[in-house]
């Protein structure tokens, strides 16, 4: 799974991001790595080397803000949502909710050419 | 939970530097890679091995891919482009403050200070060597005139390139 999750992952990486910082206000990037990996029971793992650059660039594009703050004699860099983010975030998660939909009635067998025996 | 010692944190530092890591991702990466030493630490691991297996993650190959989709990801737009100095695009996604940087910024202003310098010393030379062989001196004479220019010249560079200096100390953070 290791090689096509990444493939599936990497046009969906902002959407996650900004749908992880709506929920939680204000994160740092292990924080977004474990909550990802928490909640989905380890199936999806984001690498620090895809995370870090979708954060900055986020960033770039007025996204996201940070603040870094010491935490045990080490900065730690805080991200959170501008209101364009916000918007941004709303939007991404419906777009690719009926992106998931879509994909789910493809993947549906066709009727009348099943060959999955339909269980009841 | 389990905290690293300033030591240990120096040691992950020191792997990244030794990895070759994006100056701009220096202090998020140290602090991804302490929180995982931490894990490690609570799971009951030694700190060495913790460092053994965070090392092996990430190693150059992973942040020599980091680097790749970072500059990739972050790359000027079309428009920050089209704005851009030279400078800026050759030193994106380097050390400006290296000091290269600074020193090719600032050269348009030190070459022109150096040549009005220049011209506003031989100036005053050529006037002084006048009046010297005039054997009087008179600051309404053409020579005297040419005396003050340069004087005023002299004054305006060595002027700029103080007050510059004294911005660059001020804005300098301590």
């Amino acid at each position: 799974m290791e090689a096509t999750s990444n493939e599936f992952l990497r046009g969906t990486l902002k959407t996650i991001v900004l749908k992880l910082l709506a929920e939680q206000g204000r994160m740092y990037g292990y924080e977004i790595t474990q909550s990802v990996k928490e909640r989905t029971n380890g199936e999806i793992t984001l690498t620090f080397g895809a995370l870090y650059p979708v954060l900055h660039k986020l960033e770039q594009e007025d996204f996201l803000v940070t603040v870094s703050e010491e935490v045990d004699g080490r900065l730690r860099k805080y991200y959170s949502l501008t209101p364009s983010g916000s918007e941004s975030a709303i939007q991404k998660v419906s777009d690719f909710e009926r992106f998931v939909e879509a994909m789910q009635k493809l993947l549906q067998p066709n009727e009348g050419l099943t060959l999955n025996p339909i269980k009841s | 939970m389990k905290k690293l010692t300033p030591q240990q944190l120096s040691r992950l530092h020191n792997h990244l530097i030794g990895t070759n890591t994006n100056e701009l991702l220096m202090n998020e990466l140290l602090d991804h890679l302490a929180c995982e030493a931490e894990t490690y630490l609570w799971k009951g691991y030694n700190f060495d091995l913790a460092l053994e297996k965070i090392t092996q993650d990430a190693n150059t190959m992973a942040v020599k891919y980091l680097r790749e989709n970072y500059q990739q990801e972050v790359a000027m737009t079309e428009t920050q482009l089209q704005n851009a100095s030279l400078d800026d695009i050759v030193f994106e996604f380097r050390n400006k403050a290296y000091g290269a940087y600074d020193l090719r910024q600032n050269y348009p202003l030190a070459l022109r200070n150096a040549l009005i310098l220049g011209i506003g010393l031989f100036v005053m030379l050529m006037s002084f060597l006048s009046g010297l062989s005039q054997g009087s001196w008179d600051f309404f004479s053409p020579s005297g005139v040419a005396w003050i220019a340069g004087l005023s010249a002299v004054g305006y560079a060595v002027g700029t390139w103080f007050y510059r200096g004294q911005k660059i100390n001020f804005l300098q953070p301590t």
